[in-house]
Order: C-alpha cells, then structure tokens, then sequence
C-alpha cells in the first residue's frame, strides 16, 4: 500500500516533469505518450495499448505561417455542368483569396483531357488568376488520373519541404479515362507521400467512386470529405484550407520500440512498419490545435507484483515550421504489475482506452460495410447494431463524448443498408471513417486562423 | 492521276503525323530514361544493407520494393531469415511468379546483351505489367527494383503535352497514349475522334514499354489544315524531314562512293548545294525560334523550354550536317585540314561548354582535366567535331552513366585527349567495329535516340588526317576513348620559349 503511494507519487512527479518538458518553447508538437494500463495483473500474458499522441501548437504570428504550394485538380466533366462547377469554381477563388505572395498555386480542370489552367505560380496576380478560372466550362468524362498526374507535376515544381506541398482533388464522378481502380490510385498516393505531397480529396455529389478517393487521401495522408450537397462546397473547401494553411510541423516520424519481452502485435488505424520490436510511422502533417495519434497494442509477458516493466521508448522526430529546424522528443512508457484487478481497472487511462475502442468500433463498421457489399444486409445489420452497444458501453465507461457520437453514427447505419439510401450511406460511412482513423479535423471545433 | 496523288498527300501526311507521334515518343523515352537513370543512381551501391534497402523504399517514388541476390541467384534481400515488414511479404507473394521462374528472369537478364549489367524485366501481375528494373554488380549480385507502376505512368502523363485549347497545334487533332488493353490513359488535343474511328497514324512504343501505343486522331478533311496550322508544329515538321534527309543522304554518300558511279566534280557541286539546301532552313529555323523567344510574355515558361528544345536540337542538326559534309568529301579526297595557333584546353573546355547542360540532365557529369596548355598548331574545326561527336556520344549511349572524364596531355609535339565514361561500354571485340560506318551496337531502350551512325568514322578520319588516331580501349567502367593528334609547337610559342 504504502509502495503503491510512493509509486503515485514518483508518477505524479515525473508527470509534471514531462508536461514541463513538452512546454519547451521552441517545439511546435506536443507529444504525449500513455499506456492503456498503468498497472498489469501480475502472472499473465496480456494485451495493453501505446498511444501517441501529437497535438500541433499553432503558429500564432500570421507572418510566420508555413508558406504553400498547392495545386486545385477540378473536375469538368459534364457532370459537373451547372451549379456545381459555379459553386466549385467560387470555393477555389475564395480559397486562393486568402493565400498570401508566398504561397504557389496551380489550377487544373480535367474532364477526359486536362486542361492547366494556372500553372503553378505565385499568388500574386489575382486578376489573371481568376479570369483564368473564370474561363472554365463543364463537357466530357473524367480523366481523374490524367487530373492528378498533372497536379503532381505542378506542385513539383516547387516541390520545397518547407512548404505545405498538396494537391486538392475535387470529383463528382467516376473515373473513366486512365487507370480508375482504387487500388491504382492509392498507389499514386503512396508514391507522392514520398515526396511529402498529401492529396486531398472532396467527393461531390453521390456519383463518385469513394474507395477510390478514400484510399488516394489515406495513402498519401490527405484529407477526404464528402460534400452531399453542392450548397456545402464552399464550406468544406475552407476546412480544408484552414488546415494547409496551420501546418507546424511535417515529415513526422513516430518511432516505437517496444521492451525486451513485450511484443508490437500491430498499429490500430495507419499504416506501419513493424520490424522485430521496432515499429515506425510516419505522418506527414500535424495541423496546429489538433491532435493525430498513434495507437500500438502489445502483448506483455507474465511478470511478478511488485515489478516494474518497461514497455516501449517513443521517438518522435519532426520538422519545425516555425523553426525550420528538425526537432527530437523522446519518451519512455512503462507498467507495473500489481496482484490486484481493481487497481488494474481503476488505473485505466481513459483517453487511451477510448481511442483504442473507437478504432476497433472502426475496424468492425468497415466489416459490415463488406458485408454490405456482398449484399449480406442483416448480416451487416448485427454487425453495426453489435458496434454500437459495444460503443455505447464503453462511452459510458471511459466518459466520452466521441464515442457516444459514433454510437449514434453506427446505429444510424444500421438503418440504412437498403438500396434505396445505401449508395448516400456508404460515403458518409467511408468518409467518417477516414475521420476517425486519422483523426481528421473537421472545422467545428477550430479556431478561426486568419 | 488524281487519285495517285491523292494517295501520295495522304502518304506523306501519315508520315508527317508518325513523324510528330515519335517526337512525342522522345517524350515518353526521356521520362523512362530519367528513371532509369535515377534507378540506376540508387541502385548501384555496392553495399546491400537492410536498414539501407528499407530507408531506400520509403524515401524514392517509384520504387515499390526491392531485392538482392547473390552470383547464384539466393535472396539476400529481403531478409530469408530476419523478420519482414508487411510490404516485404506482400512483395514476395506477389513476385512469386518472378522467383518460381528465376531462371527464366535470368536468362532474359543475360540475354539482355553482352557485356550489359542493367535493363528491365516484366512480368503480369493483378491489372497489368510490373516493371522490374535490375542491376548486376562486379560481384555477381543482382539488385532489383520493383516499380510503381502508377508512379511511372503519372510521370509520363505530367511530361506530356497538356490540352490547352488555345494551342494551335492541337486544334483538330487528339493524340492518346493507350495502354496493353487499347483503352486510353492519357490523350491531349480537342478532337474527339468517333468510337470506333481508326487513327491516322500509330507508333507502338519500345521496351519496357511494349505493349503501349501512341495514336493520333484527326478528322480526314482537315488533313491539309492541320499540317499548316502551328508554327512550333512546322518547325517540328520541318526537323523531322531535315533529319530523315540528313540519315538519307548519309547513306546515300556511302553506297555511292563504294560503287564510284559519278564524276568527282558532279558530286562536289552537289554537295555544295545541299549543304546550301539544308543549311538555309536550318538558319531560317533558328532565326524564327529566336525571334519568337523575344516575342514570348517573361513568363510563359513552357514555350521557352520548346523553345530551347528547338535551338538545342538545331545545334545538333548543324553538327550532323557537318558531319555529312566531311563524310561527302572525304570520299572526293577533299578533306583539307587548316591549321591555326591555339589552346587545346581552351578548345576542349569550349566544347565541353557546350554539352553541360545537356549532360546534366541526361544525368552526366563532365570533369576536365587539363594538361595540354600550352600554344600549338592544329585544326580547331576538326578538333570540335571530333569531340562533339565523342561527347554526343556520351550523351546518346551514356546517360546516367555519372561521370565523364576527360583528360588532356601535350608531349612535344603529339596532343593524347582520352575521353572515358561510365555507361555500358563498348562490348569486347567491338572495339574496331564502332568505327565501321552505320555501325549500331545495341538495340536496347536506349536506340530511340538519333544519329546517322557516321559520327565515330569521321571522328577517326579526322583524326588520321591530323597526322594522329583515334581508337576505342577496353575498360572495365564504361567507354573509354584516346585520341593522339599531331600538333606541332607553334613557331610564336618556341620563340617565347627561347632565352
């Protein structure tokens, strides 16, 4: 008993000194590291979580904010005719407003050709710029590869990792010209993420493929937003934007190695290498006022009461874009093992567990939207219905809003497996969770940045 | 009648368009090649060590994955026996078909010529071809890369022409870029041919890229319009039948003179007149590109880049027309060397000036050193067209070979010149062949590149009249040249000497 308190104490102590160490003036993320289970039942194998989390302190001198370069693929098929490529073509000319003369731009409409409206050009003359846009009509098919192909070439030409290097995809339809699997476009995607260009995508309207553009933002670490109505374009286009334009740091690099014994069974949510006991991720933004983290479950040996383990020293390196300079945090996250199980439960880390729920509940509802596919309705239906109590329990247990919020999300899907709303349905499905999964900002809670 | 010689315009206008379908096809040749250039680059490193190969892979674009084997062909890399990352074993199932057929892969990697260490390999997997670029070093061990085959594809498409329609060459005409199955990828131009329309003209693309074509679209009445429209498109045009001109009369001069059918004095005036015939278009070419660079708003970027294009390759065409030239009358026992006091050094780096830019980005680099420094007597037209036709070389066969090394060395009175690269050399016992006319040594990737196949020749007549030679020495890098000229200290230069 008397241990344990000491042990709080030590805990509480070294706590303060870790939040002394991230208040550090010159670093632009905020790494915190956690484990799910502060304390392990002695005389087991058992299963716990590493969670990372790198929350952006913003860049408040506006001056200093990290230059862009960015390139807007439009799609102008004839799709698009009408209101939709009025409403696409005024979201692009507000989103260039706020740019500033050192941040590049490029504009490219494709339908079955490509068209380079602006190449890739500082923000200066406004008026050519936008008679340029202006001049744009709708007619033809969609030749997205072709589209974004251009895109990448435009941003490379000021390919510079001291800028945000993206390309903001706009489609309403399925691609037709060139190759148009996702499998093909997600590969695009991890190609360019190389290079730290990020593809952002905005499916518009209920037409366009969203494996397609899901996978192409996952794979290359962008943006995806599903816009219903053509009325919100405006709206999502400046989410996006608040988001290029609060990068503060990039090129970041999560790296974990786990204890001797303690095994990494897999990263929940993102892609990882895991190699023996190193695992690595990379991201390749942190916005500023946003938190991106990176889950790991593990598998730690049996172990005596009383004993402490080290379960994993955390890496996280960056470039600082205020700065300009690298930054390295190092951390370390460790357990004790205790013979009681109510020490084990009351020691939980809420946030952590809460974030380990929602990325299974993500797993799961990406289960039933498969079964859906197959056209296994009720299937599905137990499926989502299941996640949802499983969400609802644990929002209770681990007080979460986030949580209850997907529980909802999820029962809502249930309900909407017929035909007749599915086709709506699996966009918003795929787009929330592109969401959860990379934590994606979505505008509510932000604050205002220019 | 007419219908002859309506046919005769048709012919001449598939020719026209083909033509146009091969310069676009350089396009797509220089985007593979700046790959394999740059594969080339990050492969050959002599060291294969894991943490190595895996940063390799998530740093480079186009590189999906890679592999190492030993001299017998064992996997070194990935790792047989260490633990994999997920993308390893995806990479290993899906190349399955690569390591159950491995002698098949090393058979075609033998195959692929004597005396060559590198090329690719392509197999079938999932929706279309992968691209296998291989690297064989001194050792035996084979590197290989497995490339993005979407990556490589957006390369290309960010490389080809956009569909701006304000562009006069594009109006009336679509141009596509079709892959194994017929259907487009990539396709530029305001035309929209019908469904099933045939194309005018069709090129089918080389390896690696077999199965791919480039077609060209145009509606049939506007065959006439569409060859006139576009100066840029004429200036092109206009290249293309000065080159097949140039390759023509190279042949032409050759055959003729081995059959000593015509009066040495018919021939001499002929050649005068073709030499005025195709030096005027040429002059005209390079005043119009010059002028419409003055003309261009600062900013057009694109246009300057064809621009430049346009007066890089009319260089190039002023030095095949010289080189024809000398062939022509070589063969009428006409050619005459005039020599005049100077610097060899100064005349190599001159030279050396003039082909940096393109060196670089074939990924060359040129390092001089000099040691022929002092004033001697020999002919400086002849010692350009020497090197140039050395350094084009260089350019031609060489890219991404890294380095060129060029030496220079003045004892009494002999210059010793020896230009080395580290391309795919010269196989062994070729070394006298090269200098045959029209001699071509492989046929690999790197043959869309142009040239009369009479550069070397010259090179080593010039040479022999200079009183010294040129010849082609085996090396274990690359190609390597020497060059020996007589050049005797100038008169100036020994009274300076004097005391």
């Amino acid at each position: 008993m008397i241990r344990q308190r000491i042990w709080h104490a030590v805990a509480a102590i070294s706590m303060v000194f870790a939040a002394a160490q991230s208040l550090k003036a010159s670093e632009q993320v905020k790494v915190d590291v956690a484990v799910a289970k502060p304390y392990l039942l002695a005389g087991q194998k058992q299963t716990s979580y590493i969670r990372v989390g790198l929350t952006g302190i913003p860049i408040n001198d506006t001056g200093r904010r990290t230059p862009v370069n960015v390139a807007i693929v439009l799609d102008k098929s004839g799709s698009m005719t009408g209101e939709k490529l009025r409403k696409a073509k005024d979201a692009a000319l507000a989103s260039i407003d706020r740019l500033g003369p050192n941040d590049i731009v490029a504009v490219i409409a494709y339908d079955q050709t490509v068209d380079v409206l602006v190449p890739a050009t500082k923000v200066a003359d406004r008026q050519a710029l936008r008679a340029s846009i202006e001049r744009l009509t709708a007619g033809g098919s969609t030749a997205l590869f072709a589209g974004v192909s251009k895109g990448a070439a435009e941003v490379r030409k000021f390919l510079d990792r001291q800028r945000v290097n993206r390309i903001i995809l706009l489609s309403d339809g399925q691609a037709n010209v060139g190759p148009s699997s996702p499998g093909d476009l997600g590969n695009l995607g991890a190609s360019l993420i190389k290079e730290g260009i990020s593809v952002t995508t905005l499916g518009l309207g209920l037409d366009y493929n969203e494996d397609l553009m899901t996978q192409l933002a996952r794979k290359s670490d962008g943006n995806h937003y599903f816009i219903q109505n053509t009325s919100d374009l405006a709206r999502q286009f400046k989410y996006e934007f608040d988001d290029v334009l609060s990068v503060v740091a990039q090129e970041v690099t999560v790296g974990i190695t786990c204890g001797p014994g303690v095994r990494p069974v897999r990263v929940l949510g993102r892609e990882a290498d895991i190699t023996g006991q190193t695992v690595t991720t990379y991201v390749n933004q942190v916005y500023g006022d946003q938190e991106k983290y990176v889950l790991l479950e593990v598998e730690v040996p049996a172990e005596r009461a009383g004993t402490e383990r080290n379960i994993a020293d955390v890496r996280v390196s960056y470039v600082n874009m205020a700065s300009k300079n690298p930054d390295k945090i190092s951390r370390v996250a460790s357990s004790r093992f205790t013979g009681s199980p109510s020490v084990v439960e009351s020691s939980m880390n809420a946030t952590v567990m809460a974030s380990a729920v929602e990325q299974i509940a993500v797993e799961r509802n990406k289960q039933a939207v498969a079964l859906r596919d197959q056209g296994k309705i009720e299937e599905a239906r137990k499926v989502l219905l299941d996640n949802a109590a499983f969400l609802s329990e644990n929002a209770v247990k681990y007080n979460s809003k986030e949580l209850e919020e997907y529980k909802g999300k999820n029962t809502k899907d249930a309900d909407s497996l017929a035909p007749a709303v599915w086709e709506s349905q699996r966009k918003a499905i795929l787009s929330e969770q592109n969401v959860r999964q990379s934590q994606q900002g979505q505008g509510q809670d932000r604050k205002k940045i220019d | 009648m007419a219908q002859q010689e309506h046919e005769v315009v048709e012919n001449r206008f598939r020719e026209a368009l083909t033509g146009r379908l091969r310069d676009i096809n350089t396009v797509v040749l220089r985007s593979v090649e700046k790959r394999e250039t740059e594969l080339l680059r990050l492969l050959d490193r002599g060291s294969y060590e894991t943490g190595e190969l895996r940063e390799l892979v998530r740093k480079s674009p186009f590189i999906h994955s890679v592999f190492v084997l030993d001299a017998l062909g064992n996997r070194l890399h990935p790792p047989p026996d260490g633990p994999l990352t997920d993308y390893e074993r995806e990479f290993l199932e899906r190349s399955g078909q690569v390591w159950r057929d491995k002698q098949s892969f090393y058979s075609s990697s033998e195959a692929a010529g004597t005396g060559s260490s590198h090329g690719w390999y392509t197999w079938y997997w999932g929706n279309g071809v992968n691209l296998l670029f291989w690297l064989r070093d001194a050792s035996g061990k084979v590197i290989g890369a497995e490339c993005d085959r979407s990556r490589m594809l957006a390369d290309i498409v960010g490389d080809l022409p956009n569909s701006d329609p304000s562009d006069p060459d594009l109006q009336g005409a679509r141009i596509a870029l079709t892959g194994g199955d017929g259907a487009a990828v990539y396709q530029w131009g305001t035309y929209e041919p019908a469904a099933n329309e045939p194309p005018r003209a069709r090129l089918d693309l080389n390896h690696p890229l077999d199965a791919w074509s480039l077609l060209y679209f145009a509606p049939p009445a506007e065959s006439g319009q569409t060859l006139g429209r576009g100066m840029l498109f004429n200036l092109a045009a206009g290249m293309a039948v000065l080159v097949l001109a140039l390759i023509g009369l190279a042949s032409y001069f050759y055959w003729e003179s081995t059959r000593e059918m015509r009066e040495a004095a018919e021939r001499v005036s002929f050649v005068n007149q073709v030499s005025h015939e195709l030096k005027t278009p040429l002059t005209n070419i390079r005043m119009y590109a010059e002028l419409l660079e003055q003309s261009l708003p600062e900013n057009d970027s694109k246009a300057t880049q064809q621009l430049e294009v346009i007066v890089s390759e009319s260089q190039r065409l002023s030095r095949l027309i010289g080189n024809v030239l000398t062939f022509a009358r070589k063969h009428n026992d006409k050619l005459a060397l005039h020599n005049t006091t100077g610097n060899i050094d100064q005349c190599i780096q001159f030279v050396l000036d003039h082909f940096k830019a393109t060196l670089e980005s074939r990924g060359v680099r040129a390092v001089f050193t000099p040691g022929a420094g002092t004033t001697v007597e020999f002919d400086r037209d002849a010692l350009e067209q020497i090197l140039g036709n050395l350094f084009s070389n260089v350019e031609k066969y060489a890219a991404g070979g890294h380095r060129m090394e060029v030496t220079s060395r003045q004892e009494g009175s002999t210059t010793s010149i020896v230009i080395s690269d580290r391309g795919p050399g010269i196989p062994k016992g070729q070394e006298e062949k090269i200098f045959d006319p029209f001699h071509r040594l492989s046929n690999k990737l790197s043959d869309g590149v142009t040239g009369t196949g009479i550069g070397l020749t010259i090179a080593r007549d010039l040479a022999r009249k200079h009183g010294g030679d040129l010849k082609a020495v085996a090396s274990d890098i690359g190609a390597r040249f020497e060059l020996e000229l007589h050049t005797p200290q100038s008169k100036s230069s020994l009274k300076e000497a004097q005391p």
